[in-house]
């Protein structure tokens, strides 16, 4: 059903506004008329009363006689003297309600009951225009020489009155309906034209998709109002907002060079350590350059330790290439990430199980550097749960499902919002795990928390059936 | 009826009041007169002033009165010279009244009375009265009351047991009014008058319908005072009602009247009142 409460501002109050202006009229038009009623009943009443004492002064003498004639005689003279005019019917009667003479005696016999014309009429000071009806009955006292000798009841013709107030009601209706119609379209359009900078803002709002759009100055109303006010700020918050997207952006950049940069040190001693070896190595060839096998032991040594150093190199460097969105993914980018992950692993003295089911086929769908940014961000973090001594395990199942687990006490409260859920990050907490989610989703992918008597894990499922993107 | 009781003590107070007529000789003449004409009385009364005074050479004072009795009081007592009266009250002071001339209708000094119901009224007769509204033009008036009244009688009824009630309207044009406005079934009027204003307003009896007609009686006169018969002022005025029909002014008022002129009428022309009056001389 439809509710004035789902319109628009915009809309809904230049309505109520018209509406008000309806009633407005209404509410005049209803003061008019009833002033015109109560200044048609005073001239009624007052022509009535005229009416009557006339009558009353002439017909005196003949009712204190009961002279039939001279009270018809007056009457029908009267009546002729009025054609046209407001008296329809006069009857005078005794003082018991016997008809002495009528205007019209054959409505109201000499003699006959007065009783049958009695019914609605009234007192000279109580008369109504009641309704639509045209007669309107008199009913008064005939005092001769301050006493009472006999009723006067007239039937007085009305209709002029009504067609008046007719003709007023029409004229009012249609002068109120325009000028109402005038006055609420009007008041419609100023409301409309008041209230156009919110919409204004509305749309802004509106049309943002996410990011607060700043409104041009020229939109901005002019002066010290509330709406300039109210645009000012909104401004203001859209600049803050955007700035606020911008950081999360660059936030969200560096969490990769993050991740890394987590793994650095283990990655050093990954370098570092082979170096020794590597450098005895070739102090081994100087010292003994005569003794090809010697030679040959310590360059073959030589030769598996640069192999290695160029390894850790290429992977570290595929972590953050930037313009690998294209590159499928393949079952070396797991084993770049056991290369990037296992020196961590060490370092903590914890066991890693690693197992890699889905094949080259099963992963070709999808894009490496999401599925690589995803798998090392959720490795890290479990690896970082764990704890020294722990233990962390990756299993890639076709499908495609990364499992993570760690012997860690499960995910904190602050990490299980910023990784299932949009609500806003909380200060202080990293922004990996919001970046995982944003991945995934970006992917079409899901996240599953689950833990049980062998640890906490995470299952990132990622639809294989999509192009690569 | 208290009527001949007050006649009789009104003819006696004329008699004394009566003074001589030498003292008046140059006074305007004085007609009495009844209420008998059209609608438009000022007019009619206007023209017959002019027509009369044109004719009599001396001014002329005309009293309008409600009712016959008034005028035939005024004429008793003298404060009038002459008075156009009806039959009836000329014949009920026959003794002390004397002719002055009788106008013609229709050629002729006669008139009847005409008994009117409305014209949707059904009936057909005064005997299918009984019961309703009369409407008598005045209790002196020969078509307005005697000719009704001497019918009644001859049925051996009385006007106020025959009608639920009857009322006196005080001139002929009235009763016809009461009878098209519905406040009285029936009427007794003045045949010469309704014919009139058959004329001149025709929508009014066009309301009536004539039931019956009298026979013909002695058309309403002008009379004087039986001892002022040869005063000039009475003379004169003869000779004016006379010579109406051969002047201009009195062919106006004569056209006004509807009537062809006046001439010199006998006592036997109301020979049928008289016998009306003796048929209701029992009620």
């Amino acid at each position: 059903m439809f509710s004035l409460r789902q319109m628009p501002l915009s809309a809904r109050v230049p309505l109520i506004a018209a509406g008000l202006m309806v009633l407005v009229g209404v509410v005049a038009s209803q003061q008019v008329l009833s002033a015109l009623n109560r200044v048609q009943e005073a001239r009624l009443r007052e022509l009535a009363r005229l009416h009557v004492d006339g009558l009353a002064v002439a017909l005196g003498p003949s009712v204190l006689r009961r002279d039939v004639w001279e009270v018809y005689d007056t009457l029908d003279r009267a009546t002729t003297a009025m054609a046209g005019q407001r008296m329809v019917l006069t009857v005078v009667a005794d003082e018991a309600g016997r008809v002495i003479a009528a205007s019209d005696p054959r409505r109201a016999p000499v003699d006959s009951t007065l009783a049958p014309l009695l019914p609605g009429a009234q007192a000279v000071e109580d008369i109504r225009l009641t309704a639509d009806a045209p007669h309107v009955r008199v009913l008064a006292d005939l005092t001769y020489q301050d006493r009472r000798v006999g009723q006067i009841l007239s039937e007085l013709d009305v209709a002029d009155l009504i067609r008046e107030r007719r003709r007023v009601w029409g004229l009012l209706l249609a002068g109120n309906a325009l000028a109402t119609l005038g006055l609420a379209i009007g008041g419609f359009l100023a409301m409309r034209r008041m209230l156009r900078p919110v919409a204004t803002l509305a749309g802004h709002m509106a049309a943002m998709e996410g990011a607060p759009r700043a409104i041009p100055a020229d939109q901005v109303p002019r002066g010290d109002t509330e709406l300039a006010r109210l645009f000012q700020t909104y401004n203001a918050m859209s600049g803050a907002a955007e700035a606020k997207a911008v950081a999360e952006r660059r936030l969200a950049e560096r969490e990769r060079f993050v991740s890394l940069g987590r793994l650095s040190s283990s990655l050093a001693h990954e370098i570092n350590n082979p170096l020794g070896g590597l450098l005895n190595a070739t102090d081994t060839i100087r010292t003994y350059a005569d003794r090809p096998d010697v030679v040959r032991e310590a360059a073959g040594l030589l030769d598996r330790g640069l192999r290695h150093l160029r390894d850790v190199a290429r992977a570290t460097l595929d972590q953050n290439r930037l313009d690998r969105h294209g590159t499928p993914l393949t079952p070396e980018d797991f084993d770049d990430l056991r290369l990037l992950f296992a020196p961590e692993v060490s370092r903590l003295g914890q066991r890693l199980d690693w197992v890699v089911t889905a094949t080259a086929q099963d992963m070709g769908r999808l894009a490496a550097a999401p599925v690589r940014q995803i798998a090392l961000n959720l490795l890290l973090n479990a690896s970082a749960a764990a704890g020294p001594g722990g233990q962390v395990g990756l299993e890639v199942t076709p499908g495609l499902s990364l499992r993570i687990r760690d012997s860690g006490p499960g995910l904190p409260e602050p990490a299980r919002l910023r990784l299932l859920t949009d609500d806003p990050v909380q200060p202080g907490g990293g922004v990996g795990l919001r970046l995982v989610r944003d991945l995934v989703a970006e992917m079409g992918g899901r996240i599953d928390n689950a833990k049980d008597a062998g640890g906490a894990g995470i299952t990132v499922t990622l639809p294989t059936g999509a192009a690569p993107c | 009826m208290t009527q001949p009781t007050r006649r009789a003590f009104m003819t006696g107070a004329a008699a004394l009041i009566a003074a001589p007529s030498l003292l008046r000789a140059a006074d305007p003449i004085r007609l009495g007169l009844t209420p008998v004409f059209l609608d438009n009385d000022a007019e009619v009364i206007s023209h017959l002033q002019l027509a009369l005074g044109q004719g009599s050479g001396r001014g002329i004072e005309l009293s309008q009165r409600r009712t016959y009795q008034e005028v035939t009081g005024m004429l008793l007592e003298g404060s009038v010279d002459a008075a156009w009266l009806c039959g009836f009250p000329y014949l009920q002071h026959e003794n002390v009244l004397s002719l002055i001339g009788v106008p013609l209708w229709r050629k002729a000094p006669l008139y009847q009375s005409y008994l009117i119901v409305g014209a949707e009224d059904a009936a057909q007769s005064l005997t299918d009265l009984r019961g309703g509204a009369h409407a008598f033009s005045d209790p002196d008036s020969n078509s307005g009351w005697l000719v009704t009244a001497s019918e009644l009688a001859r049925m051996g009824e009385r006007p106020e047991t025959f009608f639920q009630r009857s009322l006196f309207a005080y001139g002929h044009r009235n009763v016809v009014r009461a009878v098209a406005g519905g406040l009285t079934r029936s009427g007794s009027v003045d045949g010469y008058v309704w014919e009139a204003l058959a004329k001149v307003e025709p929508s009014l009896t066009a309301q009536t319908r004539v039931i019956a007609r009298s026979e013909m009686l002695g058309f309403p006169p002008f009379v004087t005072r039986r001892d002022r018969a040869g005063d000039a002022a009475v003379q004169a005025l003869q000779q004016a009602l006379f010579g109406l029909s051969g002047t201009v002014e009195g062919q106006a008022a004569l056209g006004l009247l509807q009537l062809d002129g006046v001439i010199a009428g006998e006592p036997a022309l109301f020979d049928g009142i008289r016998a009306r009056m003796r048929d209701v001389q029992g009620l």
